[in-house]
């Protein structure tokens, strides 16, 4: 499916949105961050009940990004939504900023958790959507995890304690970027899901209608099946130069190849 | 004999957890049939979640950010050891209070090798700002110290020893983050942690009786340390002697050294756990009676440091 010009605008904006944040902070990853900028923004344009003026809400649904290092993407959506001012933004990892190269959620307006240690935010969430069900509360808990991270034992664990568990208030979304693959193969990641007694569905994860449409469908429920969205991704989507795994995973690029990105996103 | 303090752990929660709503109590497999009062009459708030001890830690620090009071209970070096990133970043970094209730301390497994002791935790969670540590070596303490202490928003470690002190304390007198003044004395100070209050007051007798007047301070609560009470023991007696079920390295003898060293003139003397690998196979009490954490070890410790009597002072 090929997503709507606007659509694309808007997806564009938020990339050069990060790429001037890492440039400016002279920090960050760019390419996990371009591969979750589409997923992270559907989110909390259509899918979370959230409030921008009332960060801890109660009735907020509860949003993880448990792959840390992508964070510059969660920035620059929370930017958008009304968390974080410009200025906040413009402190990115310097002193007396509230941003880091990971998220900090005693910091952090619109932050659930400090994460940068892989394989802690599928864990933190399975005790939320937990905690959730025990007070009787129908907050919807989403978690988003790297198919890299899935190394991680606990990830396995936590899929393990959350379906059996029966926690239908739960849903994990996995940037399947290939990242894995350079490492310890996941694959078949969907079916490992399905192992593992989740309902499991795979999308494009750059596609916004079709993670509108995935996410949208989801049923939640106090007590019921945990489900899983693996999205296929691709690190640095966007710009031909960052795509792919090699040098650009944490480089800052200079000035020629901060207006050379930019051009390619515009 | 009193009951075992594990099972006071399971009474308390049962009684606790019939008043207060957000308790939750989170197993890996172990006291599961002690816990099935409380699972009864708390329905939806314990689990016996599965032998994951990570994980188990990260969900309770979840719970914890719902609002909700969690407890994780299993052996201590699979929640303190193999646990502690989850401890450090997802309680302690997170700023998220919790409860770890630990049994299977020290060597109280003591027959089941190095996998199944555990005497360094008190050195690991001394490295997370914000931790708290107790040791709670009655069932009395153990009642009144989680009471006390478990809603307050820190993450606190309850050691739960196999052997109580047995030694009879009054109620108003055991108070989180306070230690007790047990005897009073004149010329030397034990400080006893946990059940090692026992040989604390043995020794003190056998002390007595060799013209020595010592003072007896016990604690339960390793942090936040009543160094109040230990400074002021200190420049009294000029004498200290700390007895533990610890490893050497972090153990509360270094606290003490760190909280009297300005006081200048005072000597010491440490009984814990050497730093290594208890590699042997015996009781609880062979363990403690061969590394000296006994009436009989305190009582050589003080002769061989001190000299045999307040008068005959080595030099």
């Amino acid at each position: 499916m090929i997503a709507a010009p606007g659509r694309l605008r808007q997806a564009n904006e938020l990339r050069k949105r990060i790429v001037e944040i890492v440039y400016e902070g002279k920090d960050g990853h760019i390419p996990s961050a371009f591969s979750i900028i589409d997923l992270i923004d559907v989110l909390y344009d259509s899918q979370l009940r959230h409030d921008p003026a009332w960060p801890e809400w109660p009735d907020r649904d509860f949003f993880i990004l448990s792959k840390g290092h992508g964070c510059v993407a969660l920035y620059a959506v929370l930017e958008k939504q009304g968390y974080l001012t410009r200025e906040d933004v413009s402190l990115f990892c310097k002193p007396g900023g509230i941003l880091g190269e990971h998220p900090d959620c005693t910091k952090v307006p619109g932050v659930e958790a400090s994460t940068g240690s892989l394989g802690h935010g599928l864990p933190f969430a399975v005790g939320i959507a937990l905690g959730l069900r025990i007070a009787g509360r129908n907050n919807r808990v989403y978690v988003l995890i790297g198919d890299g991270e899935s190394n991680e034992g606990t990830v396995w664990e936590s899929a393990l304690v959350a379906a059996n568990l029966r926690l239908g208030n739960l849903c994990c979304i996995v940037d399947n970027n290939g990242s894995a693959a350079q490492i310890l193969p996941m694959d078949p990641m969907t079916a490992k899901w399905e192992a593992f007694g989740w309902v499991a569905g795979e999308i494009d994860g750059h596609d916004a209608d079709e993670i509108r449409h995935a996410l949208g469908g989801l049923r939640f429920e106090s007590f019921g099946q945990p489900k899983v969205i693996v999205a296929n991704t691709l690190k640095g989507k966007g710009v031909g130069m960052l795509e792919g795994h090699g040098q650009w995973h944490h480089r800052i690029p200079n000035e020629e190849e901060f207006r050379h990105i930019m051009e390619v996103l515009s | 004999m009193s009951k075992p303090i594990r099972q006071q752990f399971a009474d308390t929660m049962l009684a606790l957890g019939q008043d207060d709503p957000e308790l939750v109590v989170l197993v890996g497999d172990i006291s599961h049939f002690a816990l099935q009062p409380f699972a009864q009459a708390c329905p939806g708030r314990y689990y016996n979640v599965g032998i994951c001890e990570p994980t188990i830690i990260s969900m309770a620090a979840g719970l914890a950010k719902v609002g909700l009071y969690p407890v994780v209970h299993t052996i201590a070096p699979f929640i303190v050891e193999r646990g502690f990133e989850q401890i450090k970043l997802d309680f302690c970094y997170h700023k998220l209070g919790g409860n770890l209730v630990t049994v299977g301390g020290v060597f109280d497994y003591s027959t089941l090798g190095c996998t199944h002791h555990c005497y360094g935790d008190f050195a690991l969670l001394k490295t997370l700002p914000g931790a708290q540590i107790t040791y709670p070596s009655s069932c009395l303490e153990f009642d009144l110290l989680f009471r006390q202490a478990y809603r307050n928003d820190q993450l606190t470690l309850f050691r739960v020893p196999g052997t109580a002190h047995e030694v009879e304390l009054d109620a108003a007198s055991i108070q989180f983050g306070k230690g007790i003044r047990v005897v009073e004395g004149a010329d030397l100070t034990i400080v006893a942690v946990g059940p090692q209050l026992r040989s604390a007051m043995a020794a003190h007798a056998a002390l007595e009786a060799r013209g020595w007047r010592p003072e007896v301070l016990y604690i339960h609560t390793a942090r936040p340390l009543d160094a109040e009470l230990i400074r002021a023991s200190a420049a009294k007696t000029r004498r200290v002697l700390v007895i533990e079920e610890h490893m050497r390295s972090g153990g509360l003898g270094d606290e003490v050294l760190r909280e009297t060293h300005q006081i200048g003139g005072v000597s010491y003397a440490f009984l814990a756990v050497p730093d290594v690998f208890v590699r042997d196979y015996a009781s609880y009490e062979e363990h403690c009676a061969r590394l000296g954490l006994s009436a009989g070890g305190i009582v050589r410790e003080v002769e061989a440091v001190f000299g045999s009597s307040p008068e005959k002072q080595l030099v």
